[in-house]
């Protein structure tokens, strides 16, 4: 099969658009996840946590509240998630993660009756452990940052480097964005957690990878084109590419896709994240990492040309 | 030309079988514990199941592929030392006064939600209020009696609490034979453990808080010990007339047992003597009762007799050979001759079952306890009933009351006896704890004393001479090792090794169970839908980029499985990547061949100059996202380590598998004479 063939789409010129797009699509996004709140796991916000299940799914929310009212935990935080009859029940304090989650569901068993309550998880995480848990990721990860623009300015030029960085926040600041706001629907549990900083590592990768094959057409066309302007060198680099692009993308979001759907609680939201990130990573690599190199070039140039100038 | 073609089905052919060399203890673990559960109801089944192929499945279940806790359930728990409890009670309880309770405060306001170091902070704090540590402190065991002791003191005490929690916890989490159980020291100061199947996380928790209780103890080696357990045998045999089938057919339902006198044993042996030759019509009213038996028959027998006792040896001095407890004669046994019980390792737990029994415990003599060595002891030629290659473990009767608790103890350090150069333990004790152990020490001269902890007699030393002032010289271990351990011991008396739970985590089965389900599940389709999607657009290429997938997958989780490592959420989040990646190489190449193959390029140098064009970018690509790896295998915590490790190992897997793996295979279709072959290209007219 050979479904794309060679392609002369002129995506140089309207990349100031997708640019701009691009740019109110984070902007706005970020202010909507302010407005409406991040929900951080228990591993950033510290705090007690108990997930219980409802076999028969005959509780509501309400009645799962009204439960842990009597029980004293009055202000306690509670979400449904997954499956229809799954609570995410979240107190303030923090404490003693079994004692609670045994109580809880012993309660929860005796109030419904004709249910089967199940204990999923438990987990009890001090303020102290989860501003290391978050201190750690975010060391970890502005290292590995730092390291992929050193290596990428070596082996191409600077500048490709800063833009890798600009395509790397790029996507994985839309995935989150985009996460985040999905999260409000309570399809998936979504929460920002270090599980799914799994998964933005891994959009993380593979947005390096996709950047890096088109730069690396761009380094070949360059010595093979000599003279060709930047933005067309860009645009023909981009237009060779464009098959493995998509093909790679088609191949991985059908993997995704299977992931999401049939991948059990623990999978799915994983999943979820990645395709959308993987989805932004490709349009990012047509779009955002190379128009990025060509804006600072020009940008670069423009101004040494007024510098001439004015001298 | 031809060994080059033997390099490269080599090439192809090695990693595979070294794949399926590391993944065939994962295998054979899931296939026999499948056999297991399914005998495990029951009990006689199982121990016959584990006698068979007990050693098969231990082999099995080390070597496979382990699962983190949130693929298949358990609890993890993260501990702290509280070293400003440490310091609190370690202070002189009768000088502590407002001015040290408030720099106390105010160093855990100060640490609360930081990691700055605890002691190095309450220590500026102190400074700071001008007063002398030696106020509060007193050192022992050392001449040099200044601030930076006490302060050097306090350290190795904060260092030594973590491995008096690991030592107590290890002891304690042991007894309820988890199996994968994981208990590791994060730090300086904090101590993780992993248990996985942990069916009521309220019991291991409480397990973790209770404080260790170290007690010294009269040993009480005698006739009562042994008669003590002949009569636990007793109370076992009444209750559950028969432990394995073989032996329910034999015995005799109408058996009584009368278990409050001695002879109790001895009218049982008689009894069951009956039996026996009412079935086997010989060797009538014959002094042993399995005389006239195949030998295998009469040790069943022997052990459905005994419950108990069968799983005791007994040694004694000038005895050629040990022998169980059950087979002794106690009516001809010298009142306080010394001789020494063993009991094997594997045999620990069940022991310890029966002694907790209700029954069995108001069955036991009030004043009488048995307790089992902490440590085992090298096996040397007590040959002949436990195996040679089995540990051993001491048992020891000891008395209920405690001479003397652990609180006692100032302090307690591993030295070297000057005169013998052999590696000894020195104990201190508190003035009023030196009074009390003058006394017990002069009743019990060339008699030996027990010190126990958390129920295990970690050793039992014989009294010398009285210890007048409480400065005490424990002899008698092997290496320093074991004297730096029994020194952590013996100051789990004094410290109580002030513990805190910072994180717990428990993952319900159910969940842990799905998702390996679901997970497992997924995955595999997901798999299935890019090899067929490979095969669909690439046709033969794809077939051979297939294989080199299913490769990579493979040699990333055996070489996981090589390292030892453990395989999580975030791991397969690492294997998604770098499959995603090796498909995105080989998808690059075909792209390139393709390219190569319209520009009018014969077979074989479309395939040169399609591989070394996309080279580049697939040297690159996944050069960063290895480099990348670094940093967060180094940096990050659990999760993100976790997939940082399957990452870097797939990248590096993806650079043999996609690129010279498939090259391998396309140039032995080369070399054995193809002119075209079909990477879906489109036909040229």
């Amino acid at each position: 099969m050979d479904l794309i063939k060679q392609t002369n789409f002129d995506f140089v010129s309207k990349r100031n658009k997708f640019f701009m797009a691009s740019l109110v699509i984070n902007v706005v996004g970020l202010i909507a996840v302010f407005v409406f709140g991040i929900d951080l796991g228990i591993d950033f916000t510290g705090g007690t946590q108990v997930t219980v299940a409802f076999r028969k799914n005959t509780a509501t929310a309400d009645d799962v509240r009204g439960a842990l009212a009597q029980l004293g935990f009055a202000g306690a935080e509670l979400k449904s998630f997954g499956k229809p009859g799954q609570f995410l029940i979240r107190i303030n304090k923090t404490g003693n993660a079994s004692e609670v989650s045994a109580q809880i569901i012993a309660s929860l068993q005796e109030k419904f009756q004709n249910d089967q309550v199940e204990m999923l998880g438990a987990d009890n995480v001090e303020k102290k452990v989860s501003s290391e848990l978050a201190w750690g990721a975010a060391k970890s990860l502005t290292v590995a940052f730092i390291v992929i623009v050193l290596y990428v300015a070596f082996r191409f030029e600077f500048v490709y480097g800063v833009a890798t960085i600009v395509a790397l926040l790029h996507d994985v600041l839309m995935a989150f964005v985009i996460s985040a706001l999905f999260n409000k629907t309570g399809w998936l549990n979504l929460e920002f957690s270090l599980n799914s900083l799994a998964a933005y590592l891994t959009i993380l990768g593979y947005s390096i990878n996709d950047s890096v094959v088109v730069f690396d057409r761009i380094r070949e066309n360059r010595e093979k084109h000599k003279g060709m302007p930047l933005a067309e060198l860009v645009n023909l680099s981009i237009n060779e590419t464009l098959s493995r692009t998509l093909i790679t993308g088609a191949a991985v979001l059908v993997a995704l896709l299977t992931m999401v759907f049939i991948g059990g609680d623990v999978l799915e939201g994983f999943a979820f994240t990645m395709f959308i990130g993987v989805i932004i990573g490709t349009y990012s690599s047509v779009y955002i990492a190379a128009s990025f190199v060509i804006w600072y070039q020009e940008r670069v140039r423009h101004k040494r040309v007024g510098e001439v100038k004015h001298a | 030309m031809k060994q080059n073609k033997l390099g490269k089905y080599l090439l192809i052919i090695l990693p595979v079988l070294a794949a399926v060399y590391l993944m065939w203890p994962t295998y054979r673990f899931y296939q026999l514990d499948k056999q297991r559960s399914e005998v495990s109801a029951d009990s006689a089944a199982l121990e016959q199941w584990d006698a068979d192929n007990g050693e098969a499945f231990n082999k099995a279940r080390s070597a496979r592929i382990k699962l983190g806790l949130d693929l298949r359930g358990g609890m993890y728990v993260t501990l702290e030392v509280d070293i400003l409890k440490l310091i609190d009670e370690s202070a002189d309880p009768t000088s502590k006064d407002d001015e040290f309770t408030k720099i106390v405060d105010q160093t855990r306001a100060e640490t609360m939600n930081t990691d700055l170091d605890v002691l190095d902070t309450f220590i500026k704090n102190f400074k700071g209020s001008g007063k002398s540590l030696l106020q509060y402190f007193t050192v022992t065991g050392t001449q040099d009696v200044t601030e930076q002791a006490v302060i050097e003191k306090l350290k190795r005490d904060a260092d030594g609490a973590v491995d008096q929690a690991m030592e107590v916890l290890r002891q304690r989490i042991n007894k309820y034979s988890l199996s994968d159980v994981n208990i590791q020291k994060q730090g300086k100061r904090r101590v993780l453990i992993e248990l996985p199947d942990v069916k009521d996380e309220r019991e291991i928790r409480q397990l973790i808080q209770t404080t260790a209780r170290l007690e010294f103890k009269r040993v009480l080696m005698n006739k009562d010990l042994l008669t003590a357990i002949q009569m636990v045998d007793n109370v076992m045999r009444g209750k559950m007339p028969a432990e394995d089938s073989v032996a329910a057919q034999v015995a005799d339902t109408s058996k009584k047992i009368s278990a409050d006198t001695a002879k109790a044993t001895q009218v049982a042996k008689a009894d069951s003597a009956k039996a026996d030759t009412t079935k086997t019509d010989s060797a009538k009213k014959s002094k042993d009762p399995y005389a006239g038996l195949p030998q295998e028959e009469a040790a069943r027998r022997f052990r459905a007799d005994h419950p108990f006792s069968n799983m005791i040896i007994f040694n004694a001095e000038g005895m050629k050979q040990p022998m169980p407890v059950g087979a002794l004669d106690l009516s001809a046994f010298p009142e306080d001759a010394p001789f020494v019980l063993y009991v094997s390792g594997k045999d620990i737990n069940r022991m310890m079952a029966i002694l907790e029994r209700n029954d069995v415990r108001k069955a036991m003599p009030g004043d009488l306890d048995i307790q089992i060595s902490a440590k085992s002891e090298q096996n040397g030629q007590k040959g002949a009933v436990i195996p040679l290659d089995q540990q051993i473990f001491q048992v020891y009767g000891v008395a209920h009351e405690a001479e003397l608790t652990g609180d006692v103890i100032t302090e307690a350090w591993p030295n070297f006896d000057p005169t013998s150069n052999q590696p000894v333990v020195n104990m201190e004790m508190s003035t009023e704890g030196a009074e009390k152990w003058a006394q017990i020490t002069g009743r019990n001269i060339k008699k030996r004393i027990a010190v126990v902890l958390d129920g295990r007699v970690y050793t039992a030393p014989t009294v010398q001479n009285k210890i007048p002032n409480g400065s005490s010289q424990i002899s008698g271990m092997a290496n320093t090792e074991e004297a730096t351990i029994l020194a952590v011991v013996l100051k789990a008396g004094a410290l109580k090794a002030p513990v805190t739970i910072i994180e717990e985590r428990v993952i319900g089965p159910s969940l842990g169970e799905d998702a390996i389900r679901s997970g497992v599940m997924s995955t595999g389709i997901s798999m299935a839908f890019i090899i067929l999607f490979m095969l669909m657009y690439y046709s033969w290429g794809g077939g051979i980029a297939d294989i080199a997938l299913l490769m990579n997958v493979l040699l990333t989780i055996a070489a996981l499985t090589a390292f030892g490592g453990t395989l999580t959420l975030p791991g397969i989040a690492g294997i998604i990547l770098s499959t995603a990646m090796a498909v995105d190489a080989n998808i690059l190449i075909f792209e390139r061949i393709r390219e190569e193959m319209r520009a009018g390029r014969n077979l074989k140098s479309a395939l040169e100059q399609g591989y070394s064009k996309a080279w580049s970018a697939i040297i690159d690509s996944n050069l960063t996202n290895m480099l990348a790896a670094i940093p967060l295998l180094i940096w990050g915590t659990g999760p993100i380590q976790g997939f940082a490790v399957t990452l870097l190992v797939g990248t590096i897997l993806t650079l043999f598998t996609a690129v010279l793996l498939t090259r391998s295979m396309f140039e032995l279709v080369v070399a054995s004479g193809a002119v075209s072959i079909n990477i879906g290209q489109r036909k040229v007219a």
